[in-house]
């Protein structure tokens, strides 16, 4: 179970720490799907940072377990070996480094962590080979760098490929959905229900019920101005959609 | 810059007000007993090859300092009309001394030249070392340095492009640490149209040590169409330490595509971040991504025997840094 107990957190930034989540509660069940909606800016990839464990970002107060572990305590690393994986808005290039060099030490340095046996070359690119066809991705990716020249929408398929291989216990995808085009969201879509398992838990960012209609979510958070406004059942997305955030961040405010 | 620089001599050295030594130090760098030390008689290597030589043969030769004395070796390569051939110049050498060396290249039409340079010179030494390549039409000179030794290490090429359709590439990699001083000053001059030249450099700087680029491209009037480029990437791994580069065009042509670039910065968090978040400790990613950064260079690297063999050094240069 994830539990994220009135977590706040500043940003760093040269002229000093700015605020930005203000106190965020929120617990997902093994399982459960949570999605996260607000407007542009009110903290969602913040949040997602700060779980991650980005040094840029400082907490201030509250705390986040998995599975009875404390989370911020953690390297960013040991976070992840701990089972926990964000899917990036902005995937990051990284002229130089391959993708299936990319993917393996990855894979290895979480089952190094983990204690399990490391994979042999042959075994990985089996595994790699399944899931990028899984998710449609082309062999020659794999000899590219990472996400050096790839479009909006392989990018985001590679953080999900990325995520298959990870096996995480809890996902965190930011806008995973933004710049895909229908035929690609459904392959995304595919492929985060393929992971969906009564012991994972998903938190999913988005601003579209598209999305949502593919993954069904068990429950829906509006994130507005670093704090929960409105928690609610799949209904609240689609509420959202048709009225937009100004109504219901008034009706709490 | 002038076309060919005084040689120089003990009373004579250059300072920091001629232009191309602005921040290279050389009389600092070498001791009184060096600099005025009378040159011992040098080797001299003189390689000539007339048309046809066949693209895979490779010289392979040492150039070896040795304590207390000032050589000056002289490297001289004559390719002839359709000569292709692969040059590998090693330094290296023991204790203090002032290799100061001079290196003539003339490629002749449509030949080919590509030239390795592996400098491991002893940790007091120092090395200066002005190259003159001339270039013919059609013809092709690429180089590629390794810089992972000496005190201090000039390496100034002035490469004159005479005929059209020359490639002339100038690439390499420093690896410097403690209070390592490298320069590489380059002159490349189009004379003449339809030439391609590019220069990509890459340098990894620990400790207190310093780099220096300087590279301009000088395109004549009648070199039109001429395709230039210059990139200068340094890492810095340590706070302390120090690049200075200085990307200059100086072009008299009008329909020409140059441009250049440079950088110099620790290495990039969001990177280092992404690959933790998928595992890799803090250590292990900054080894990749340097890794990456030094591997995008040796690419440059035509023979592959040789690119491995400077990717193993790069590596063990690495490992025993980052430990
Ligand atoms: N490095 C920074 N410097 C200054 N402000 C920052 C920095 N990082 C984030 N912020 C601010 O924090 C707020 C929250 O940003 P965040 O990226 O979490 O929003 P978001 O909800 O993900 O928005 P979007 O829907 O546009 O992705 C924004 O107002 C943003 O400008
Ligand atoms: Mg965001």
């Amino acid at each position: 179970m994830i539990e994220i107990k009135n977590l706040q957190a500043n940003v760093n930034t040269d002229e000093g720490p700015i605020e930005i989540l203000k106190g965020i509660s929120l617990s997902i069940q093994p399982g459960e799907v949570h999605a996260i909606m607000g407007p542009n800016g009110s903290g969602k990839s913040t949040l997602s940072y700060v779980l991650a464990g980005r040094e840029d970002y400082g907490v201030t107060g509250g705390s986040v377990s998995m599975n009875g572990e404390d989370l911020l305590a953690l390297e960013p690393e040991e976070r992840a070996a701990a089972g926990l994986f964000l899917a990036f808005q902005y995937p990051v290039e990284i002229p130089g480094v391959n993708m299936s060099t990319f993917l393996k030490t990855s894979i290895n340095s979480i089952r190094k962590q983990r204690g399990e046996d490391e994979l042999d070359a042959l075994s990985l690119l089996k595994l790699m080979k399944t899931k990028c066809k899984e998710l449609g991705i082309s062999d020659d990716m794999m000899k590219r760098a990472v996400n050096v020249g790839f479009s909006g929408g392989e990018k985001k398929r590679n953080e999900v490929l990325q995520m298959a291989l990870l096996e995480p216990k809890f996902c965190v995808l930011d806008e995973t959905d933004s710049g895909l085009d229908i035929d690609a969201l459904k392959i995304v879509a595919d492929g985060v229900n393929a992971l969906r398992d009564p012991k994972r838990s998903f938190l999913i960012i988005t601003h579209y019920q598209r999305l949502l209609d593919y993954i069904k979510p068990d429950v829906v958070h509006v994130l507005a101005g670093g704090k929960i406004v409105k928690t609610g059942g799949p209904e609240l997305a689609q509420e959202l959609e048709k009225q937009g955030y100004a109504e219901i961040i008034e009706a709490v405010a | 810059m002038s076309a060919f620089p005084v040689p120089l001599d003990g009373q004579d050295l250059p300072t920091s007000k001629q232009e191309e030594w602005k921040y290279t130090n050389l009389a600092r760098a070498l001791s009184p007993e060096l600099s005025n030390k009378r040159p011992m008689v040098s080797e001299e290597v003189f390689i000539h090859r007339s048309c046809g030589g066949n693209g895979g043969q490779v010289e392979d030769i040492l150039w070896e300092g040795f304590e207390g004395q000032h050589q000056q070796p002289r490297l001289a390569i004559i390719l002839e009309e359709g000569a292709e051939l692969t040059v590998i110049e090693r330094h290296r050498g023991a204790g203090a001394y002032w290799k100061n060396m001079v290196t003539d290249v003339t490629v002749g039409p449509n030949a080919k030249l590509h030239h390795i340079r592996i400098v491991e010179d002893s940790a007091e030494a120092v090395q200066t070392n002005m190259a003159r390549v001339t270039i013919a039409r059609d013809g092709v000179y690429d180089c590629f340095s390794m810089n992972a030794g000496g005190a201090m290490t000039r390496h100034q090429i002035h490469a004159v492009l005479r005929g059209p359709n020359i490639t002339c590439s100038l690439n390499g990699v420093n690896l410097l640490k403690g209070s390592q001083h490298a320069d590489t000053t380059i002159l490349m001059e189009h004379q003449a149209p339809h030439c391609v030249s590019n220069q990509f450099y890459r340098s990894l700087l620990d400790d207190q040590s310093r780099g220096v680029f300087q590279g301009k491209v000088h395109v004549h009037r009648e070199a039109q169409k001429t395709d230039g480029y210059q990139l200068s990437n340094a890492l810095l791994l340590s706070p302390s330490a120090e690049m200075d580069t200085k990307p200059e065009l100086e072009i008299y042509a009008d329909d020409v595509k140059c441009s250049h670039g440079a950088t110099t910065g620790p290495l990039d968090e969001e990177p280092l971040f992404c690959l933790r978040s998928r595992g890799l400790s803090a250590d292990a990613a900054r080894l990749l991504l340097i890794q990456a950064f030094v591997n995008e260079v040796l690419e440059k690297i035509p023979n592959k025997d040789a690119r491995e063999e400077v990717r193993g050094k790069a590596e063990e240069w690495l490992t025993t840094r980052l430990k």
